[in-house]
């Protein structure tokens, strides 16, 4: 097969994040590209969690798809919750153990999912059983089931290695991970290669681990490679394996940031551990050339104010959160935007309003990255549309709130943050560090000289220079003043920096045009719908529809005359617009900031990612003219 | 910098006639001239309020932030470069009301900053509402009814949120307070200063007055030492501070209240973290040169070596 869509389910805590490293990491040792997502309550141990993998032989996947070929479950509530997944002819690994848990006995599910659940199989005419379940996917739909004994498997494994039977639990990653290796016939140095790379110096984890490979393997031994892979048909030497909140902070590392501060919140806080764990900087001669220093603040207001205190000092300072934390941090923002402070907000969207929906995704705070704060100020709001790209836009980020001393806010959400994918290694070849126009200070230096747009910066504790800044307007020297003339200057000087960011910043810094310039239609969107879109373009184009995508980088200050320039000559009613929203706000800003309207448009906030098929429905439907608006809802 | 420092900006500063911020300015201003305090490596980080101005009255680096939040920004100022000395000034309804969290997480932490509280029990700046220092039941000239609510105690909180030193001292006591402040600057750690000012234009119950009468030196009684010698009588010492720390009314003392020289500081903390910290700061690594990162292609490969993968290819390959 060219791809393979994979589901990995079962109770939070039990490893089932553990099985999607490990099998990510093996099939890209084998040359095969990977998208992973993992999908998870706010909890930490019991409810139920499942990643969602597309492998493929042909390219590095960016979107996934349904319904899947292999579904690899732990527990009887993911047989529940995912058996209308599996494709027809596909696979269903299973613990025979949990054959006669009936849906009314599994407690860690909500009861709208048991009754929605129990209703699908009722209008089936199927018993709310895992056996009678089973049973309809073999008969009715051609799916294997590969039962296995999960206890009679680690009780060998126990017996063989005296291992603790109260730590059995954790060998459940490893039956996981075995079987869909099984199935997709990959080899026992392969899978032992992952368990090396997951378990590393725990080498009796490797051994362990490697025993119940070898069970499973012979347990399933009639199928192994039931399901194939095509030989990979691209090649990379290297490549990493990474989340969006790895890669932002491996990113932040290159681009110097020296000082991160953050208040714990899903999905962000994963950022700053990494940091945290790779805090002392070494070149290759093992020489340590910097540190960065990461707090653990006591609020997100405390972290945003932090991180604007060291940006005063000369530090490449960012603090990183969500939502919810967000909004705590915005009298910050305005503070940062007064005092011209270079400032870095990492902002991983999820399902909002209040606490919302902690761990899903969304892209719902378009608005609220772009307009909030009291007063008027220049910031600017940049917005990554994969891995690859959220590592060079963090660098980004950085230079251009160097640049033109502003704050930045680099606008992300959770589908990136926690979803693992394989992308090349980046080559820092290309990579740039602007620290923008710096003063030396010294005697009678002003901070705020309006000389100029921007204002040659020194930084508090240059020799011989002292300087002020003030959250009230303030002359060139920083001190508060409120004559109205002075009040004129600095007021539009700060918000002009906007005219100039937009004159400088080059177009692909802006707006990326993928497919045809004068398609038949043309979809915006941006941040992490983008890989869906791609597919879903592509599957129209063998279709003879020629459509484009038009990825919105900059979302502030909004590049209007690119915009007007790039959709020119397409009708509006050719346009539409996609995203992780109630609202598809995007339109509304291109309204506000062009003067186009976009009726069209997909729309998605179940917190569940976009998937390829649903997309392509959904597009199919407005594109036929049938409906206008287009509410995605696919996903448990 | 200049032979003669003047350390007095050419600010002048707008508030009332008679305020006790004059007092604390002024033992602010010797205090810094005594120690003769590099200008470009002190700041001064205020909040919002009267006391809020304090920076730009002072001819060293300032840093007039947000409503009870000095202290984060203090904090990430002296992280970033711990080589400056970083003096914090904000009102009680700044510090204790509005920001009474970033006060006790700075006690925590031991950052070496000394926070110095402008305490006059009212918000001054819009007109004498009550603040978190005013006692239940008093009633400031501009309050329609008596204070409902209970005072927080700012040197029973300090000791409790483990600043390292803790003093009190008189607005209109110019010489001791500017020891205090000497003193507090120079501790290493976090060092508090609650300082005890008439607002003579809201406050009509503590007045200067009133102080007058009650204020009296903990080194009066010739017993007291709050200077912690070993980190054994520590707790000993704390507890003989608390214990002073809740007189209040006819009798209130001022002078050091507490020093605990033995706990280490956050930087020092930081320093067991991060190999060259804190000669080697966020403020001062380089990180670029000619534009291009500090990491070369190779060092960033071995760096993040665990999450890249080598492919092998599959059979042939």
């Amino acid at each position: 097969m060219k791809e393979v869509g994979i589901l990995l389910g079962g109770p939070q805590g039990s490893g089932i994040e553990t099985s999607m490293w490990i099998l990510s990491r093996v099939l890209v040792s084998k040359g095969y590209g990977v998208i992973a997502d993992r999908e998870y309550f706010s909890n930490i141990t019991g409810r139920h969690s499942y990643i969602q993998m597309l492998a493929s032989s042909v390219k590095p996947p960016r979107s996934l798809k349904y319904p899947v070929e292999i579904l690899a479950s732990m527990d009887a509530e993911t047989v529940f919750t995912h058996f209308t997944d599996i494709s027809e002819g596909g696979i269903l690994i299973y613990d025979v153990n949990t054959s006669s848990r009936r849906i009314d006995e599994i407690p860690s599910m909500e009861d709208a999912t048991r009754e929605r659940v129990a209703r699908i199989l009722s209008d089936k005419n199927v018993e709310p059983s895992v056996e009678s379940v089973v049973k309809y996917l073999e008969r009715d739909k051609r799916i294997l089931p590969l039962g296995l004994d999960f206890s009679a498997l680690l009780k060998t494994l126990s017996e063989q290695y005296r291992i603790d039977a109260r730590t059995l639990s954790r060998f459940l990653s490893g039956i996981i991970v075995s079987s869909v290796a099984v199935v997709l016939g990959l080899s026992e140095e392969a899978v032992v290669q992952g368990f090396e790379q997951q378990f590393g110096e725990r080498k009796h984890l490797v051994e362990q681990n490697t025993a119940l490979y070898r069970l499973v393997r012979d347990a399933l031994s009639n199928h192994y490679g039931a399901v194939r892979l095509d030989e990979p048909g691209f090649s990379m030497e290297k490549a990493m394996v990474v989340t969006g909140n790895d890669v932002v902070a491996i990113a932040k590392i290159v681009a110097g940031v020296r000082y991160q501060s953050y208040y714990p919140i899903t999905p962000a806080a994963d950022e700053s551990f990494l940091l945290e764990r790779y805090d002392n900087i070494v070149d290759e001669t093992g020489e340590v050339v910097g540190s960065v220093v990461v707090v653990q603040t006591e609020d997100e207001i405390a972290a945003v104010n932090s991180a604007i205190g060291a940006a005063l000092t000369g530090a490449r300072a960012s603090t990183t959160t969500s939502g919810p934390g967000f909004d705590l941090m915005v009298e910050g923002l305005s503070w940062a935007g007064m005092n011209e402070v270079p400032l870095v907000i990492t902002y991983y969207q999820r399902g909002g309003p209040s606490t919302g929906q902690p761990t899903r995704g969304s892209q719902s705070d378009l608005f609220n990255a772009v307009f909030a704060g009291h007063g008027e100020f220049a910031r600017v709001v940049l917005s990554s549309s994969d891995h690859l790209d959220a590592f060079y836009d963090t660098i980004e980020a950085f230079n251009i709130a160097e640049k033109y001393q502003v704050p930045v806010i680099h606008l992300l959400d959770k589908f990136l943050a926690n979803t693992v994918a394989v992308m090349p290694v980046p080559d820092l070849g290309g990579v740039r560090i602007e620290r923008g126009v710096l003063a030396k200070g010294g005697p009678g230096y002003k901070r705020f000289s309006l000389e100029s747009l921007i204002s040659p910066r020194a930084f508090i504790g240059a020799r011989d220079t002292v300087m002020w800044y003030t959250g009230d307007e303030h002359d060139e020297h920083g001190h508060i003043a409120e004559d109205p003339e002075i009040r004129v200057k600095m007021y539009s000087k700060r918000i002009e920096k906007l005219n100039l960011i937009q004159r400088e910043l080059p177009l692909e810094r802006k707006l990326r045009l993928h497919g045809p310039g004068s398609p038949d239609y043309l979809v915006v969107g941006w941040g992490s719908v983008k890989g869906a879109v791609l597919d879903a373009i592509e599957y129209f184009s063998e279709k003879g529809l020629r459509m484009a995508y038009l990825d919105v980088k900059l979302l502030w200050p909004f590049p209007s005359e690119e915009f007007l320039r790039i959709t020119g000559g397409i009708p509006d009613s050719r346009i539409l617009a996609v995203e992780h929203s109630y609202g598809v706000n995007i339109a509304e800003l291109v309204s506000m900031s062009t003067g186009k309207r976009i009726v069209k448009r997909v729309s998605k906030y179940t917190g569940r990612p976009i998937m390829l098929d649903e997309l392509v429905k959904g597009l199919e439907e407005i594109v036929s003219g049938r409906r206008e608006r287009v509410v995605l809802t696919y996903g448990a | 910098m200049e032979p003669r420092w003047s350390y007095k900006s050419s600010v002048w500063p707008d508030w009332c006639p008679g305020c006790g911020n004059f007092g604390i300015l002024t033992a602010l201003l010797k205090a810094l001239e005594e120690l003769s305090l590099d200008p470009s490596q002190t700041v001064i980080v205020s909040g919002i309020g009267c006391s809020g101005k304090t920076p730009h009255f002072v001819n060293v680096n300032g840093v007039h932030t947000l409503h009870g939040r000095a202290i984060p920004f203090a904090t990430g100022i002296k992280l970033a470069n711990p080589g400056l000395k970083v003096i914090v000034h904000g009102g009680d309804g700044d510090l204790l009301g509005i920001g009474a969290g970033h006060f006790v997480a700075l006690g925590r932490r031991n950052i070496d900053v000394t926070v110095i509280l402008h305490d006059n029990g009212v918000y001054g700046l819009t007109k004498g509402q009550a603040s978190p220092t005013l006692p239940l039941k008093a009633r400031t000239k501009s309050l329609a009814k008596p204070n409902i609510q209970q005072p927080v105690n700012p040197v029973l909180l300090a000791l409790s949120s483990g600043y390292t030193f803790v003093a009190r001292g008189y607005a209109f006591d110019g010489a001791y307070l500017k020891n205090l402040i000497k003193m507090a600057v120079q501790h290493r750690g976090a060092a508090f200063i609650d300082v005890l000012q008439p607002c003579v234009t809201f406050n009509d119950v503590y007045t200067a007055d009133f102080y007058r009468k009650a204020v009296y030196k903990l080194e009066n009684d010739p017993g007291w030492d709050p200077v912690v010698k070993t980190s054994e009588e520590a707790s000993v010492k704390l507890m003989r501070a608390v214990e002073k720390s809740l007189e209040w009314g006819d009798r209130i003392p001022v002078g050091v209240f507490y020093v605990n020289p033995h706990v280490s500081t956050f930087e020092e903390r930081l320093g067991e973290r991060l190999r060259n910290y804190p000669v080697q700061n966020p403020s001062n690594t380089p990180i670029e040169s000619a534009g291009k990162p500090v990491l070369s292609q190779e060092a960033f490969e071995k760096m993040f070596k665990e999450f890249i993968v080598r492919v092998s290819g599959t059979q042939g390959r």
